[in-house]
């Protein structure tokens, strides 16, 4: 749990200041200790709440109570009554597994012609990979909605899964600046003794590149887990529909009824295997956050 | 013997770049198909009026004008300068604060990174919800401020509260940018500090004139992708105003949670295709502006190192 979230390279220790200024020190820790502490409460009480409120009986859930009067867990079971969520779950996951596979299968020739193969052009081509990370997705859905309409992909994962297979720019530029981090050296040496670049690319880069393929990965399968716009877009029949759009749908149904505790119970349900990839794969993810400045 | 040479070599050329062509063509595909023909599409039929399975009808800068005059699109601006100047500032504020208190390892920051950490990977969809039960009537931020004798706030009722309510949850999210920060400051030579040190600058000096100006450029880079995501805002927007009133995309209360994208989104549900693409044009066309103004007044206000940085 502890594990450093940055990988940190710090010498020893300042050498502590002498005589007046200890107390202002002492009066500087102190005061760091107590933002600090304060600004954690604040970020780790919507997480508590979140957990008390989806085990509270609905007879409390509806009242101003903080903590439950008994623990209700039989909530988690009442939500997979009123909505399919098992079928969400499959959903998301064929989504996001599928995604994550175009992605890495579709990325990685990219990223590597633009890092350790030299053509002409290169750097003006990537910058206009660069220019379309800038895009809104606004300027794109409103004609790639009628080419899904048209070939028939409405009410399918179709829209959400096989554009990954053509490499988005995002993907290409995070495995990009893994990939110059690699020694040329040894990519060099393969092509003198006559590999061809996909033999390079398959056998030395690729071999070296696992935490950067890793990163990306996550990411995508992050992004598609999470993604709400799209899969609203293009999914509307209650069978099709992925968690993200279903806990919107329980959100907006339950507003009314006053079940907050069971839409908190989903919300658990639906962040937790995200919390799990997190924590199972940190260090590769925030070098991968750290390596683009963002997670896109 | 050297035309021989000449061909092989030719020969050896078109093999590379049939290669190069082949390690491109997921990109180029996808390119073209998903990317550079919609564009054009959308760019044409920002000018017509379309509807699916209709043909679209010139109209030259109709939409645009329309765009002009419309009211709706004014309110989404506003409250989206709103999220802008108030929120933007804020988040990166807290994300600096956080990253500063905690960028040196002592005992106990790797849990506080992560604590702070974490809320970044809630989705959107699931953090409005949550908040949306936080600060609903009765919830518990009500309680809570209750035990101190303060009156909650309406949040979702009075547009006055539903976009610092939006503000809230985008604070509650900064892990990302916190963590941009922090290796930021990591990467600050310690020399620069033990140099002003010697002239016998204090912790907020050391602060103004060391770290500031080294991690503009990373300032600058969350300020930026922070502003082209405002614009393009919506998930919470919209689970708060589904909240407030469901199946519309009015952006409820008094359209005071009406973002851009909504909007947008609106027209295209009503099949208004040629009105949709042309506010999606002026959101493109707007992103670019940011981008190249901030471009452009970017060596005012970043510091430069020698190796050119970020």
């Amino acid at each position: 749990m502890s594990t450093v979230l940055v990988a940190t390279e710090q010498p020893a220790r300042r050498t502590a200041p002498v005589g007046a200024s200890r107390s202002r020190r002492l009066l500087f820790l102190i005061g760091r200790h107590a933002v600090l502490v304060a600004l954690a409460l604040m970020f780790a009480l919507p997480f508590l709440f979140m957990l008390l409120q989806s085990v509270m009986p609905i007879t409390q859930a509806k009242t101003t109570a903080l903590w439950p009067d008994r623990f209700e867990w039989g909530n988690y079971r009442e939500v997979f009554d009123r909505v399919p969520l098992a079928t969400y779950f499959l959903n998301t996951l064929k989504v996001c597994v599928l995604a994550t596979i175009g992605t890495v299968v579709s990325c990685v020739p990219v990223a590597y012609a633009f890092s350790h193969v030299r053509w002409r052009g290169r750097t003006a081509v990537f910058v206009l990979v660069l220019a379309t990370m800038m895009l809104p997705y606004q300027v794109l859905f409103v004609s790639q909605y009628q080419i899904f309409t048209e070939l028939g992909w409405i009410n399918s994962i179709l829209p959400l899964t096989v554009p990954a297979f053509f490499a988005d720019a995002f993907s290409i530029f995070l495995l990009r600046q893994f990939f110059l981090t690699l020694p040329t050296e040894v990519m060099d040496a393969a092509r003198i003794d006559g590999a061809s670049e996909l033999g390079v690319l398959a056998r030395v880069v690729v071999p070296l590149a696992k935490p950067g393929i890793m990163a990306v990965a996550i990411f995508q399968f992050l992004f598609s887990w999470s993604d709400f716009f799209g899969p609203n877009l293009y999914l509307d029949s209650d069978d099709s529909l992925t968690l993200a759009v279903g806990l919107v749908r329980l959100n907006t149904a339950l507003v009314k009824t006053g079940e907050s505790n069971l839409t908190m119970a989903a919300a658990v349900l639906f962040v937790l295997p995200i919390l799990a990839v997190f924590f199972f794969a940190q260090k590769v993810f925030i070098e991968g956050v750290t390596l683009t400045g963002t997670k896109g | 013997m050297t035309s021989a040479r000449r061909a092989a070599r030719r020969r050896a050329d078109r093999r590379r770049r049939l290669t190069v062509l082949a390690l491109l063509s997921p990109w180029l595909i996808g390119f073209c198909v998903f990317v550079l023909y919609p564009i054009m599409n959308s760019l044409y039929w920002s000018f017509t009026v379309k509807r699916y399975g209709k043909p679209a009808r010139w109209v030259g800068l109709g939409n645009y004008r329309l765009l002009l005059e419309n009211d709706e699109l004014l309110l989404a601006l506003k409250n989206t300068a709103y999220l802008a100047l108030i929120g933007l500032p804020i988040r990166l504020f807290i994300a600096l604060l956080v990253a500063t208190l905690l960028a040196r390892p002592r005992r106990g920051n790797g849990a506080y990174r992560l604590l702070f950490y974490v809320p970044s990977l809630v989705p959107a969809v699931a953090s409005g919800a949550l908040f949306f039960f936080l600060l609903r009537q009765g919830g518990p931020v009500a309680g809570l401020l209750d035990l101190f004798g303060i009156e909650a706030p309406l949040w979702f009722r009075d547009p006055a509260w539903t976009k610092p309510a939006l503000i809230m949850l985008g604070t509650w999210a900064i892990g990302d940018t916190m963590l941009v920060f922090m290796a930021g400051l990591v990467d600050i030579p310690r020399s620069l500090y033990e140099a002003v040190e010697l002239d016998g600058a204090g912790r907020w000096a050391r602060f103004r004139y060391v770290t500031l100006p080294m991690i503009s450029p990373v300032t600058f880079f969350t300020l930026l992708t922070g502003l082209i995501g405002v614009l393009q805002a919506f998930d919470a927007a919209y689970v708060f105003s589904q909240g407030v009133r469901p199946g519309r995309l009015t952006g409820e209360p008094d359209g005071s949670l009406l973002t851009y994208a909504m909007l947008q989104l609106r027209y295209f549900s009503d099949g208004r295709i040629g009105f949709a693409s042309a506010m999606a044009w002026v959101m493109f066309v707007l992103t670019l502006v940011i981008t190249l103004v901030m471009m452009a007044t970017r060596r005012r206000w970043v510091h430069t190192t020698t190796d050119g940085a970020a």
